[in-house]
């Protein structure tokens, strides 16, 4: 590599680049060094996924404007493999291997080393185990994907970037849904591979980790690159200032309300092998929070109430003092319960239809006269949920596609508060959009509670759920292995619940 | 109807509506230059029934394929529910309304029951269609005994045999043409007001007017034409009717809605709250009562029913959706774009018999413009 550190490895010179009637990147420059791990953070929106794409070749040569740099030469990427040629590959969050086939056809998909007219399994076999061994990842090439874990998925793509000759690896939030020990174990090989003279781009919203491992941070923000900062001289409040152009001082905004009736009410529930004796009770205007580690079966508890999933073996649900049955999530919403789902793309929304559409899917019974739907009644609706949620959009008729994680979550939001619950399930409502759209979620819980609605919060992050519940449920293993009042929480706590060292049970 | 207020709708199903226009004007182009007759008022008026046989099933298709589902079994459906009718008229003297009934009824059970077990025993629709393929034609044939069942007893007409031989008075046609350009305009300027007051983006003035002028136009034409021969046929109106219906189902009532919504993420769908089951249902059952009506529509047009009738139209039905922007995958399609589709299908049809080209050619043909079709969108697609 002949780059020095006058001579970034890659290096982007204001670059502009236009949607229809709107400027996704205006003149962002941005350049990596080698051996760097560079951060790129950003609200939702700022521009950061607009400028991989840009960089990847997703966005070929000539639809934007500005230059891009490898090694101090211009190119222009005409597609993806250009970009690939150059060395630069992108790990993005839904990741793109074929889970049928083991890791190391996965890690030679397309680029089969040959013997004649067949593949040569064995040489594919020898070097996928080789190439792991080499960058200390420890994963049988012979294992199918569908078998591994969301983390070591990412440690496959990331291999499967490694043989292809990359140099230059773009991380797109990779441990949005890791577990901590999956987090380290990245951490580390990213560091190694940095030692090894590696260039990186890491894009996260856990600042923490950012700070714990980036060399340098940019921050975009409205298209902009607004700073570049030395990771050693600065500080998670200086970066969020960046961000969002202004101090957030109140992080979790939680106002409690006085705690009003038993909404929903839980008593022994079993379903199927993943939950056990499981009781808790919700009031209106509360924040119930619900932690665990993965598999815990937090999910799996609010889909069962919801009716998406499971079949029960025991245990009695009352909502509002009367028996509740829910056989599908239509009619949970009919009595009033909604969920938001944790994987927005996948339950969440109709991604090529317009905002407008997603918004209102859920209400439409009650938008609906003489069988037809009132469209002006409609309207009316979706533009007052989509006022209110301020999502950031030139009309409701935008494609849902084109929005950013933060926008589609406020999307899920506005759809499932037009239904006009009385319980709300939100599952990780926060998980992978910015800290601004954050506490624009936070605020949404403080109104609903306010109204006396009660909701139900599942959060993987600890100081999201101990900052906005005012008691909180952990479970462990399909069992609630403790609870918790707000003033009690701590992080060491709730974690040796959700790891089942403690029956500790807060009485009330 | 106009495409700009339909869901799904989007500034690229603008080179869409173009291009189908001018594949159509280039079809009937070419026929009119080989043989003048295919312009006649006679031939056109062939046309019209042919068209308004094909569009009536590719409408119905339409409901099972924006949900993300596909049936191969209509044009079986369409001998067996038009021969049972047939054989209950002419062997067993019913009324030719209760036959048409009892056969509607055997439709929606049939299709109900595919409809269940593709519903509620997860079997794929292509799977469980394509056994219905076979089943429903091997009753036909059963039905029928293999033979030519008439629709009606010689020399009489009834319900069933005016179906494709009544025509409407012509001052009736005028009627409906000044009727429905009315309301077509009425609704059109409406929708553009409404959508400038909500701030979304407008199509251009010049274009808008002029595709309802040129729609007016073409509606006139139409009757007109007609008129010349004998007037506008029956099964034309049917076809308007149905249209019309499946229009006002997809685009304004939530269960249309939950059929686009079910074809872009049925996961999604059902998660939101949606009935998914009962949606899917619905949509196979209505696609039954559309197969009953072809099969009346279908027979009555050749006669009588006889082992060919229905065969192949399943194909001409998907290919009409296809061709008219419907996507196999789901989520999107709509009935105006699939009475364009059936028109470039009956035309090329109609066209090719005109020209007494011969039965291999026409089957090649018929492929290569579907290839075509769905080859132009996905290019299409891409660009948006």
């Amino acid at each position: 590599m002949i780059a020095t550190p006058h001579n970034p490895l890659l290096r982007a010179d204001r670059l502009v680049k236009r949607f229809l009637g709107v400027v996704a990147l205006k003149g962002v420059s941005f350049d990596l060094r080698p051996g760097e791990i560079h951060a790129l953070c950003g609200e939702n929106g700022a521009g950061k996924s607009t400028l991989i794409k840009t960089l990847s070749g997703l966005y070929p040569a000539g639809t934007y404007e500005g230059e891009i740099f490898v090694d101090g030469k211009p190119v222009a990427f005409h597609s993806i493999a250009d970009a690939e040629a150059a060395g630069i590959a992108v790990i993005y969050q839904e990741l793109a291997l074929v889970e049928e086939m083991t890791v190391a056809e996965n890690i030679f998909l397309g680029e089969e080393p040959r013997c004649g007219l067949l593949i040569d399994w064995d040489k594919v076999y020898r070097v996928a185990r080789a190439q792991l061994k080499h960058f200390k990842i420890q994963i049988d090439p012979a294992q199918p994907v569908k078998s591994l874990g969301v983390g070591q998925k990412q440690l496959v793509e990331i291999a499967k970037a490694l043989c292809k000759k990359s140099r230059i690896l773009i991380l797109d939030e990779p441990t949005a849904a890791l577990t901590e020990t999956e987090v380290k174990s990245l951490l580390n090989i990213l560091r190694d591979l940095r030692q090894r003279g590696f260039a990186c781009i890491y894009i996260s919203h856990k600042l923490d980790e950012v700070l714990a491992i980036a060399d340098r941070i940019t921050v975009l923000r409205d298209g902009e690159s607004i700073a570049t900062l030395e990771t050693g001289k600065t500080n998670q409040n200086e970066v969020i200032r960046h961000m969002v152009g202004r101090e957030i001082k109140d992080f979790f905004p939680r106002r409690p309300t006085r705690r009003g009736t038993c909404r929903l009410s839980v008593r022994g529930l079993s379903v199927e092998e993943s939950l056990q004796e499981i009781s808790f009770d919700v009031y209106a205007g509360e924040v119930l929070g619900i932690g665990g580690l993965m598999g815990a079966g937090r999910t799996e508890l609010l889909m069962h109430l919801f009716g998406a999933w499971g079949d029960r073996f025991a245990g009695a649900v009352e909502l509002n003092g009367q028996a509740f049955v829910a056989a599908t999530p239509h009619d949970a919403i009919r009595q009033g319960l909604v969920l938001v789902s944790e994987d927005r793309k996948r339950h969440g929304l109709i991604l090529e239809q317009s905002i407008g559409f997603n918004l209102s899917l859920s209400s439409l019974a009650k938008l609906t006269a003489l069988g037809c739907i009132d469209k002006h009644r409609e309207f009316e609706r979706n533009k007052c949920f989509f006022n209110f949620l301020r999502v950031k959009a030139p009309t409701l008729e935008t494609l849902v596609s084109q929005l950013s994680g933060g926008n589609q979550q406020k999307v899920v939001l506005g759809k499932a508060l037009m239904t006009g619950p009385q319980v709300v399930f939100l599952d990780e409502p926060t998980r992978g959009i910015d800290v601004g759209a954050k506490v624009e979620v936070y605020e949404l819980v403080n109104c609903l509670t306010k109204a006396g609605q009660a909701v139900v919060l599942v959060s993987s992050e600890l100081p999201e759920l101990i900052g906005m519940s005012d008691r909180i449920v952990m479970l462990c293993a399909g069992r609630v292995s403790g609870e918790f009042r707000r003033e009690e929480a701590t992080q060491e706590k709730l974690l040796a619940a959700a790891m089942g060292m403690v029956a500790e049970r807060a009485e009330r | 109807m106009t495409i700009s207020e339909s869901t799904g709708a989007r500034s690229g199903l603008l080179v869409r509506d173009f291009s189908l226009v001018i594949a159509l004007v280039v079809i009937c182009g070419f026929f009119a230059l080989m043989n003048p007759t295919f312009l006649s008022a006679r031939n056109l008026s062939i046309l019209m029934i042919d068209l308004s046989i094909t569009a009536v099933l590719a409408v119905g298709m339409l409901l099972v394929i924006v949900p993300g589902h596909i049936d191969l079994s209509v044009g079986s459906g369409v001998g067996l529910i038009g021969g049972l009718a047939a054989v209950l008229v002419f062997e067993h003297n019913l009324p030719s309304p209760v036959a048409m009934g009892i056969g509607l009824v055997l439709a929606l059970v049939l299709w109900g029951g595919m409809g269940a077990l593709i519903v509620f025993k997860r079997i794929p629709a292509f799977i469980i269609t394509l056994g219905g393929l076979l089943i429903f034609k091997g009753a036909h044939w059963l039905v029928i005994h293999n033979a030519t069942v008439p629709v009606v007893p010689g020399g009489q007409t009834n319900l069933y045999s005016r179906l494709t031989t009544w025509y409407l008075p012509s001052a009736l046609g005028l009627l409906l043409a000044v009727t429905v350009t009315a309301v077509i305009t009425w609704n059109s300027v409406r929708a553009r007001q409404r959508r400038r007051a909500y701030g979304f983006e407008l199509a251009n003035t010049e274009l808008f007017f002029l595709k309802l002028f040129l729609t007016g136009q073409i509606i006139f034409l139409f009757v007109i034409i007609a008129n010349q021969y004998r007037g506008v046929p029956l099964s034309a109106a049917i076809l308007g009717v149905v249209a019309v219906v499946v229009h006002l189902v997809t685009q304004h009532t939530p269960f249309g809605r939950y059929l686009y919504a079910i074809g872009g993420n049925a996961e999604a769908a059902f998660v939101s709250g949606i009935p998914v089951n009962k949606v899917l249902l619905g949509a196979f059952a209505s696609l039954g009562a559309i197969v009953a009506l072809t099969g009346y529509l279908q027979t009555a047009y050749a006669g009588a029913s006889t082992t060919t009738v229905g065969s192949l139209m399943e194909l001409d039905a998907i290919a009409a959706c296809v061709i008219g922007g419907t996507s196999l995958k789901g989520g999107r399609g709509t009935v105006a774009g699939v009475l364009f589709g059936a028109l470039i299908m009956a035309a090329l049809l109609n066209g090719m018999t005109l020209l007494a080209v011969s039965p291999e050619i026409k089957f090649i043909t018929r492929g290569i413009v579907l290839t075509l079709a769905v080859w132009m969108d996905v290019r299409l697609s891409e660009k948006w």
